[in-house]
């Protein structure tokens, strides 16, 4: 049997905007295995990105639990899940979200970094995954100097630099045009291969057929998929 | 036509709205240009009055020429640069909180606003910030002066209470301008920015993309972050700095010459007066004298006194025995009355034409106390310019400050008239003693002009390590003389009580410049945390902790401080020294107090970074990095 890497039970989420009180996720349940490739789709606000925000430990449950590499992540303070994250998670946002006053290597080599490696091994690293995601050439660039594409890939490197057992990747093609998503596929192939856990919230054809198995979302709930 | 709310944007309404709208920084605009306004009004009434009370303390004629020259100065130099500090501080407040507003621009302008109408609602809302907090800044200043001199005056002190109303008006005016002039700059430049620019999301006024540029990317994480979030906002982190820098001056002006100049002036006075000095003579002169040393801190009345009266000479032999005493190392035996004295213009060359002379000075008079000395003896050290009397000398004269600089033009191009001759004179003294009129001149011309050979008063500069038998001694020897012996060390520790009061006073300006330096920073500091609240978002999502995001708003204001601090240091040094007080005495306890201060001040400033960096991490990572 496979390793639990993310068990989610009763998981609910609210949001207070004044007097509103948004239900983001309604009493959600959820399992994925080690080297899963879980894709999930549904439509704007049906509460992916906060599925993934909780899994990720950038934000608590209101209600229920969600255990990550055995670590029920509610009840752990700010700075262990700083470390969590640099050690367990590797994100990539559908903005991109690159750090604007570094360079494309400086935003790989960031998680590294706060990781306390040494310089030459961060370099080192951060070579190895621009290539990998045929960026060696940009590696000075600051993001504003880089496509909408590049900055996706750059985002892919950086959600790799520590070696992550799960990655969190958030409408990866989203941004993108037909042909630079391609590349984003290419690289979240590489990722299934290599047996990483990765969970995305999509609605890419492309990425829903690698998936080993897609969840439909819908109003903060998993649906069944022909419902 | 468009209906609704929109018939209403008017060149008013829209602003209006606006900033209502945006209540979060239309508050933080608003109290901090109103703290900056009142601080700086509170400032300048402030240090007017405290110039007003030092200035009645000369007009008394309580203070020598030279003191209060010191004292004016400084208050003049700190009152101008509060002025212009405040008007920087203003006006950077205005560039931040309107270089936010760029987006907005953009967006209207993508939406077809033309830039005309964009100058017009964008220079309205910036009247109307500015009108608010200057009048509550106003308002706030006019009554923490109230609060703080009320407070001053309970522990003892009396500062007055006055308002000048032309001043408060000047201040107000000189805020409004400056808040304009340097407000509307970024709402013009960002008028002409092109609407794709301003709608991207890397794009804000003011910053750059050549970021670190030349910066080797090995610096230290923190330290690297931190220059690269400043780097980017390069303009508002360069006017951070000059405005920091120069509240730094002004800081560093309150302090370092406020310390400086309270001890040179002490130092002036107990060179004049001389430490381990006691006097011999009738009580009555004795009296007389330490009545006109006196007058410095406490105006006396004092009726007419012959100098020269019979019962008050001290013969030769009594000068021998009590110089014959062990332990008295020196014998300063004067004989002073007073008199008329007269300026005598003098004649100099034309500097325009060496053929021609020009004559300086008038022919003013004045009562001065005049001091015949033996100049090998005499234990005053307090010359400010020219040269000691010599004992070779015979019509040359040391005058007092206030004598120098009331009565004569250029006194050591000049002559004084004492007796209906003249004296050269050849040094300035500054000296407490009858507020400064005073002649000093060789005793044996002033005892051939009077026929006097006997001395009034004796000087005598004592061993203090003996000074109990020294001083029995000497009663033993004056016992039955009718003389009396009285001791300088009591009216000159008076004379440092009273300057350390007066300088009391004045060393309450560097807190509130200090406060200002703050809010300077602080205001930075926080638009810029709301700034980069997003990519701290990013950080924290990657694993940052929340003391590693801390830590690089904490390197920033350290940055920004450092340099600020050691640009704003430098020059208020240089300000002290080369206008604020001439000849200064520095002793090492003086400069490691201003050392000390200064350093306790900069950390103050580092410390209060605190707050905003508390703030870069109150959001959770995740509504961090979704604001906008």
């Amino acid at each position: 049997m496979k390793e639990k890497v993310v068990l989610a039970s009763s998981l609910c989420k609210e949001y207070q905007i004044g007097d509103l009180t948004i239900e983001a996720l309604k009493n959600l349940n959820l399992e994925v295995v080690k080297g899963e490739f879980l894709s999930i789709y549904g439509p704007s606000g049906a509460g992916k990105t906060t599925l993934l925000s909780l899994i990720g430990g950038l934000d608590k449950p209101t209600s229920g639990k969600v255990v990550v590499f055995g670590h029920d992540l509610a009840t752990y303070d700010e700075d262990f899940l700083a470390t969590f994250r640099c050690a367990y998670v590797g994100f990539v946002f559908q903005s991109f979200n690159l750090i604007s006053t570094l360079t494309a290597m400086e935003n790989v080599a960031f998680p590294v970094e706060l990781a306390g490696w040494s310089r030459e091994r961060i370099e080192k690293r951060s070579e190895n995954l621009l290539k990998l995601v045929r960026l060696r050439h940009r590696a000075n660039h600051f993001p504003a100097q880089l496509s909408g594409g590049e900055q996706q890939r750059v985002a892919f490197a950086r959600a790799l630099a520590n070696d992550p057992p799960l990655l969190l990747v958030d409408e990866p093609t989203g941004n993108l045009d037909m042909e630079t998503g391609l590349e984003v596929v290419r690289i979240l192939k590489k990722m299934k291969a290599k047996g990483k856990t990765v969970i995305v919230a999509t609605h890419d054809e492309r990425i829903l057929e690698l998936s080993n198995r897609t969840l439909r979302l819908y109003d903060g709930r998993i649906m069944d998929p022909d419902e | 036509m468009m209906g609704g709310s929109w018939t209403q944007m008017s060149e008013i309404a829209f602003p209006i709205k606006d900033l209502a709208r945006r209540k979060f920084q239309t508050g933080l605009a608003v109290l901090g240009l109103t703290i900056c306004a009142s601080a700086t009004l509170f400032l300048v009434i402030f240090g007017s009055n405290l110039g007003f009370e030092i200035a009645l303390i000369t007009v008394g004629g309580r203070l020598t020429s030279g003191f209060s020259n010191v004292f004016s100065r400084f208050i003049l130099v700190v009152g101008l640069l509060n002025i212009l500090a405040g008007a920087l501080v203003t006006s950077f407040l205005v560039y931040l909180t309107m270089s936010e507003r760029v987006r907005d621009i953009g967006v209207m302008k993508a939406a077809g606003c033309l830039s005309g109408s964009i100058l017009g609602y964008f220079i309205t809302e910036l009247s109307i910030l500015v009108f608010i907090s200057c009048i509550a800044g106003t308002i706030f200043g006019i009554l923490t002066h109230f609060v703080c001199t009320t407070l001053l005056n309970v522990l003892g002190f009396s500062v007055s209470q006055t308002l000048n109303l032309w001043t408060i008006l000047f201040i107000f005016l000189v805020l409004i301008l400056a808040s304009h002039i340097f407000g509307a700059l970024p709402i013009i430049k960002a008028a002409k920015v092109k609407p794709a620019e301003a709608l991207s999301p890397l794009y804000s006024l003011g910053t750059t993309f050549e970021l670190g540029k030349g910066v080797p990317s090995k610096l230290g994480f923190t330290l690297k972050m931190a220059y690269r979030s400043l780097a980017r906002r390069k303009s508002a982190t360069r006017q951070a700095i000059i405005c920091l820098a120069v509240v730094l001056t002004l800081t560093t002006v309150t302090i370092a010459g406020g310390l400086i100049a309270s001890r040179t002036t002490k130092n002036y006075v107990e060179r004049a007066i001389g430490r381990d000095v006691v006097l011999i003579g009738h009580p009555d002169l004795t009296g007389r004298y330490e009545n006109l040393l006196s007058q410095f801190f406490e105006a006396k009345e004092m009726g007419s006194i012959d100098y020269l009266d019979p019962e008050f000479l001290i013969s030769e032999s009594l000068t021998s025995k009590l110089s014959s005493i062990s332990g008295v190392q020196e014998v300063d035996s004067r004989l002073v009355l007073e008199a008329s004295v007269q300026e005598i213009p003098g004649i100099i060359p034309n500097p325009d034409d060496p053929n021609e002379a020009l004559v300086v000075g008038d022919k003013r008079f004045d009562n001065a106390l005049i001091l015949g000395v033996q100049p090998e003896r005499v234990v005053n050290e307090w010359l400010i310019m020219g040269r000691p009397l010599d004992k070779n000398d015979r019509y040359s004269t040391i005058i007092g400050d206030s004598l120098a600089l009331e009565m004569f033009d250029n006194p050591q191009k000049q002559e004084i008239g004492i007796f209906k001759e003249s004296f050269k004179v050849v040094g300035v003294c500054l000296d407490p003693l009858n507020n400064g009129k005073v002649v000093y001149m060789p005793l044996v011309t002033l005892s051939a002009k009077l026929g006097k050979s006997d001395y009034n008063l004796l000087f005598l500069k004592i061993d203090p390590s003996d000074r109990s038998r020294i001083l029995a001694e000497i009663w033993n020897e004056i016992s039955g003389t009718g003389f009396e012996l009285s001791e300088l060390n009591e009216i000159l520790g008076k004379h440092v009580s009273f300057l350390d009061h007066v300088w009391s006073f004045v060393m309450f300006l560097p807190l509130f410049s200090l406060a200002t330096a703050t809010l300077c920073l602080l205001s930075y500091l926080m638009l810029s945390v709301a700034g980069q609240q997003r990519e701290f978002g990013i950080m924290r999502a990657l694993g940052a902790k929340p003391r590693n995001v801390m830590k690089i708003v904490f390197t920033q204001a350290l940055i920004v401080t450092l340099i600020s601090g050691v640009i704003g240091i430098s020059v208020g040094l240089f300000v002290t020294f080369a206008f604020l007080i001439p000849e200064p005495v520095i002793s090492q306890n003086t400069l490691v107090s201003v050392a000390g201060w200064l350093l306790l001040s900069l950390i103050f400033l580092c410390l209060s970074s605190l707050y905003p960096a508390l703030k870069a991490v109150k959001k959770s990572a995740v509504s961090a990095m979704y604001s906008v």
